[in-house]
């Protein structure tokens, strides 16, 4: 059996012979029979294995000295008389059936995470602790609102915080919402972790009682629905996803795999603001309260500004084209007024 | 290469010196009579890898389902499984690399930077509650603090992973038996990087032949093969006249290209009868198409960019190596590579392209071109003096790659 031998002090190589006995694996030059080393066998293993090393080398336990034997016929013969060294004997993977079954894998365990994202986050984000998710949304909240002003009015903050607490308990949401109100524009108003909603006071002032219900109703939606926390956990569901199966070894990949995410969270939202739109129509309706100031509120934007955002972004929009929102949300004007006289004053001032 | 510090002639001449000391005693002459000399053995070799793309394809495969399995935890062992398949089918004068990493060294060079990492953001905490009093600053919150700082000190960082990274993979590797290694200091090389790149970046990046030899240096003098070190003969002066003249030709060609782009895109626009409108609505609601337009847009690109702009960074890059390649030696063992400009392309952008265009799949065929490159192109003159290069007593670092993993796109 020949082999190269490196006795793991110097860089020195040797071409030399091998000949194994009962107890010790003979080292010997093959031009004159002189031994250059005698391993006992009970101290032989095997580095590596075929799978990854074409050449295992076969070293004496507590020494550097290595062989490399490149022959693999020499290698099964060494491997069948020393069992220590079987591993020298395994034969290389078969690659095909190989790529196939990881290929296989790979496809199944993507469509495995994608599933968990898409449909799991809905039964996850209600199981994250709440107080980590007060804590998210009020750090967000700090930091939205550190140059606005916020609007302080206390009779105005109970009215609109009576009706959404009141709107969530409806949903069988258990806990309580915060709402708060900034003043000045954009006629909007968003949801944060952890119950938080934030109205603008533009939109109070633009809009009648029954639609700031109808806006409040779909922000509930959000909150019972948790859609904050399971968009930030699909989010960074699908940012991992993309850098586990680029190995995050390009940072172009990465760019576009976040613009691949962005895209996925946009799509999202549409859902979610469906989701969002329905829900607070049901609950509305549910407590018996006018419904239709969600339609109205929409129409009444889409008369201010015909051309649609929503509609013109396509697939880069956060939100379903207006018309469609319009249909699904129309209801007729029926139902007691979601606000007493004195609350809805109370809030038309809250910012004064 | 004809002068005397060319480093072939100073191999030749240290050669010679050996084997005129080896007759004359220590202190024997320098050069014979009449300045000859014995040749010095300069028999060429090249390296071989003689690894397989399937093989290669298993084990990344295999890798890619643990990582999707185990949430990316698993890339310790994946990363070291493949540098075991692709450091050992590469030999050089006959004898296989070895990697002899373990997974679990990266993984706690990772939680040790994990650690590092934690320990900056606990400061960036006591500076959010004693400096800003929790208090947003303009908008600038604890998460932008964090986030700012950990951008400005992962910069830095990142080189002082490189540097420690190729440590790591260093003293992990053997060839015949023997521990490679780097000596320096991580530290020292991220400031330098970070200092070079700073004013390179400060001076229009005239001063890249500075930066390109400065820090090939101590990764090339730094690195041994057990005792045997290598050394670098470089000097920025030596590659300025060839960089100034790619500087100049890549701002024409960068005139050129956007004068096409800006003439095509236009041109096309108009001749279609495209209106902004029609450009927002196409890519807002995407069709058959869109996606006719984007490989249109993608194909254009290529043809601006792929033949004009990147041959001429090719040309620089490739002519870049050679001089570091050829400006090195390891004792009596010179190299030399004849690197082309189609060469470079393929390595730098074809192999660019293999992995955009697989998002990420082609990795390993990537891998496994570059190592064919590397065999091909690598030219070996000489071999060691063996018996002079001895085990080192070092051992390297215990843990590895910390740094690199959370500040750099890290490969294998």
């Amino acid at each position: 059996m020949a082999a190269r031998y490196y006795d793991g002090e110097s860089a020195g190589v040797q071409e030399v012979l091998l000949r194994v006995t009962a107890s010790e694996l003979v080292i010997y030059r093959p031009a004159d029979s002189s031994i250059v080393a005698r391993w006992p066998v009970a101290d032989l293993s095997v580095l590596g294995d075929s799978q990854h090393e074409a050449v295992p080398p076969v070293i004496l336990r507590g020494s550097e000295a290595r062989l490399a034997i490149e022959d693999p016929a020499w290698r099964k013969q060494l491997a069948a008389l020393v069992p220590t060294l079987k591993p020298l004997a395994l034969e290389p993977v078969k690659v095909a059936p190989r790529l196939g079954a990881y290929s296989l894998a790979i496809v199944a365990l993507i469509g495995l995470f994608w599933s968990a994202i898409e449909y799991g986050t809905g039964y996850a984000a209600p199981l994250l602790p709440y107080s980590w998710q007060v804590k998210l949304g009020e750090t967000v909240l700090d930091q939205l609102i550190a140059d606005e002003e916020e609007c302080t009015g206390k009779a105005g903050l109970a009215a609109i915080n009576r009706l959404a607490n009141d709107l969530a308990k409806e949903a069988g949401y258990p806990h309580e919402v915060t709402v708060h109100v900034v003043k000045g524009g954009p006629v909007n108003a968003f949801t944060l972790p952890g119950s938080i909603l934030v109205f603008y006071s533009d939109l109070i002032d633009q809009a009648t009682s029954t639609q700031v219900a109808g806006v409040l109703a779909h922000e509930i939606g959000h909150v019972v629905h948790y859609h904050p926390t399971k968009g930030l956990v699909r989010a960074y569901g699908f940012d991992l996803l993309i850098k586990l199966l680029t190995g995050g070894y390009s940072d172009v990949l990465t760019t576009f795999g976040s613009g691949g995410t962005a895209l996925l969270a946009l799509r999202n939202g549409r859902a979610f603001e469906r989701e969002a739109d329905e829900t607070g129509v049901r609950l509305l309706e549910k407590s018996g309260l006018r419904a239709d100031g969600v339609s109205t509120f929409f129409e009444q934007m889409l008369k201010k500004k015909p051309e649609d955002a929503a509609t013109e972004a396509g697939i880069w929009s956060s939100h379903p084209p207006t018309q469609e929102r319009i249909a699904a949300t129309k209801r007729p004007p029926s139902g007691k007024l979601p606000f007493t006289t004195a609350e809805w004053q109370a809030l038309k001032n809250v910012c004064k | 290469m004809s002068d005397a510090s060319s480093p072939w002639q100073q191999a030749a001449i240290e050669q010679a010196n050996r084997s005129a000391g080896e007759g004359a005693g220590a202190s024997g002459p320098v050069n014979p009579p009449g300045g000859t000399w014995n040749r010095p053995d300069l028999t060429p070799s090249q390296p071989v890898y003689d690894g397989r793309l399937g093989e290669l394809y298993a084990i990344y495969l295999r890798h890619l389902a643990l990582m999707l399995v185990t949430l990316g935890w698993s890339r310790f062992w994946g990363r070291t499984r493949i540098r075991r398949y692709v450091w050992n089918h590469m030999s050089v004068l006959g004898d296989r690399f070895e990697y002899r990493g373990r997974g679990r060294e990266l993984l706690i060079g990772f939680l040790l930077a994990l650690l590092l990492i934690a320990a900056w953001a606990g400061l960036m905490y006591v500076v959010w509650i004693y400096v800003f009093h929790e208090k947003p600053f303009a908008s600038f919150g604890m998460f932008d603090i964090f986030s700012l700082s950990v951008f400005l000190i992962g910069f830095p960082l990142a080189y002082v992973g490189h540097y420690a990274g190729l440590r790591y993979k260093l003293s992990r590797t053997r060839w015949r038996g023997i521990r490679c290694g780097m000596a320096g200091s991580a530290w020292r090389y991220g400031a330098i990087a970070t200092f070079l790149h700073f004013a390179n970046a400060s001076t229009a990046y005239l001063l890249t032949p500075v930066v390109s030899v400065n820090l090939a240096r101590p990764r090339i003098v730094n690195a041994r093969v057990g005792t045997q070190g290598f050394a670098f003969a470089g000097s920025a002066g030596d590659i300025y006249g060839r960089y100034l003249g790619y500087y100049f030709l890549n701002i024409v060609a960068w005139i050129v290209a956007a004068g096409a782009t800006f003439a095509l895109i236009g041109g096309t626009i108009e001749s279609l009868g495209f209106t902004f409108a029609d450009v927002q609505k196409l890519f807002s609601h995407p069709s058959l198409r869109t996606l006719v337009v984007v490989l249109a847009i993608g194909f254009a690109a290529y043809l601006v960019f792929g033949l004009l702009i990147l041959p001429l960074r090719c040309w620089w890059q490739a002519y870049l190596m050679r001089y570091l390649v050829t400006r090195s030696r390891a004792g009596n063992v010179l190299f030399a590579t004849a690197l082309s400009t189609r060469q470079m392309w393929g390595f730098l952008v074809l192999n660019y392209l293999i992995v955009l265009l697989t998002l990420g799949i082609g990795w390993p065929w990537v891998m496994h071109r570059t190592m064919k490159l590397i065999a091909g192109q690598l030219w070996i003159y000489g071999a060691p003096l063996s018996d002079d290069i001895r085990q080192p007593t070092d051992l390297g670092p215990t843990y590895g790659e910390g740094l690199l993993d959370l500040f750099d796109v890290s490969g294998v």
